[in-house]
């Protein structure tokens, strides 16, 4: 113990030397005088009708850059997000969920009652984060996130049985999940299909209208700004996120005797 | 002792000091053998780069989240916007980095209680069997 605090504040005494030298050595300050000059390119055209071929229409920079202009590196982190989940879903195949009521699991009354006030307040503020990601930070990764939060709880505060009492199944999350990834999929080809109808030019994942390609989803919605696909994508990302995570929860929660069984008799059989 | 700007050697006591986190975080995924502190490891490891990331696009104050709040912006707007805001570039790589790194962790978690269910031990010395 005494060796982990000499080594901690030896650690702290040579951080604030060198910061300290590397600040006398006119330090990394120039680093942040400016951004560069990408990121000016990305700032000035977000939301600029002005300038119509490269706007994104979204004031919000960061969701213009992950669904417009770096679309396909996002299309393809959501590709390792479904990887990740089917992998856990495969390490944990063939083990199923027993049925069980839920009374008498999970914490006093007073926590319940406060957890089903809690929950739908959850549930708007997700919906809110991802309905309004292109005008205010956040997006369908965040709101997937924050609705993440409400499998946890409902576990810890009722027990897991509970969630197969309101029929919240591994099966009924990777319906979700999948309905998700599908949307993300259909909003890609969706400018395609506009120009093989009508005839015109059109780019996989285009959301403004180029110079050489005139197919433009729709910016605006009566007067609200919609930004296009990029809301599409920020809800289906959100469906897709929010399932996914909560089918690893669920798998993570499943009693661990269960599947000790389950293992076992998987090895008799062979 | 020399003067120098408070500012500037607090951001460089932050900088420095990530980099320092990095460094003990990767000290602890090669060199301990339980692979829940590999893990604790791995994920302070993906904090510490998330925040060097947003920290290399930080620009020098009076600076601006990269959100436009005008949503009907005349041409000074975004002239004033261009000059103001942040680096929405390496925010927007870590929007996606952090639910995806959570994703794969919890896939890291799944393997790791396989192998505790499996070889009764999560200490990577004696698993012998997982060796290639």
């Amino acid at each position: 113990m005494r060796k982990d605090i000499i080594v901690a504040v030896c650690l702290a005494i040579v951080i604030v030397v060198v910061s300290y030298i590397v600040t006398l050595g006119g330090g990394l300050g120039p680093l942040f005088n400016d951004v560069r000059p990408l990121a000016t390119i990305y700032l000035s055209t977000a939301l600029n009708t002005y300038n119509i071929t490269f706007t994104a229409m979204s004031p919000e920079a960061v969701t213009a850059i992950v669904w417009d202009y770096r679309g396909l590196d996002t299309l393809f982190e959501t590709a390792v997000f479904y990887l990740a989940i089917i992998g856990s879903v495969a390490v944990y195949r063939g083990i199923d969920e027993k049925l069980r009521a839920s009374e008498g699991f999970g914490l006093s009354k007073i926590v319940k009652v406060v957890t089903k006030l809690l929950i739908p307040m959850n549930i708007a503020i997700a919906a809110s984060i991802a309905l309004h990601g292109h005008l205010t930070p956040g997006g369908g990764f965040q709101a997937g996130a924050a609705m993440a939060v409400i499998p946890i709880l409902l576990i810890v505060v009722f027990s897991r049985y509970f969630l197969l009492d309101i029929r919240l199944s591994k099966g009924l999350a990777l319906a979700l999940r999948s309905i998700g990834l599908v949307g993300i999929a259909l909003t890609v080809f969706i400018p395609v299909v506009i120009g093989l109808i009508r005839g015109l030019n059109a780019y996989i994942m285009q959301n403004q209208a180029k110079i050489n390609a005139p197919v433009s989803l729709p910016a605006f919605i009566g007067d609200s700004l919609i930004s296009g696909s990029l809301i599409l994508y920020n809800v289906s990302e959100f469906l897709a996120v929010s399932f996914g995570f909560a089918i690893l929860f669920i798998l993570l929660s499943i009693e661990e005797g269960l599947v000790k069984d389950q293992m076992r008799g998987e090895d008799v059989e062979h | 002792m020399l003067s120098i700007n408070v500012d500037e050697f607090l951001a460089n006591i932050s900088l420095i000091s990530l980099i320092a986190i990095i460094g003990i975080s990767l000290y602890g995924i090669f060199v301990r053998p339980s692979i829940i502190k590999k893990i604790i490891a791995l994920t302070i490891f993906t904090d510490a780069s998330n925040l060097l990331a947003i920290l290399v696009g930080f620009r020098r104050p009076p600076s601006i989240p990269p959100v436009l709040l005008n949503l009907q912006p005349s041409p000074e707007d975004i002239r004033y916007f261009t000059q103001v805001a942040v680096d929405p570039l390496p925010q927007a790589l870590v929007l996606t980095a952090i639910v995806i790194g959570m994703a794969v962790n919890l896939l890291i978690i799944f393997i790791a209680l396989q192998v505790y269910r499996l070889y009764g031990t999560l200490d990577v010395r004696k698993i012998r069997r997982l060796r290639g």
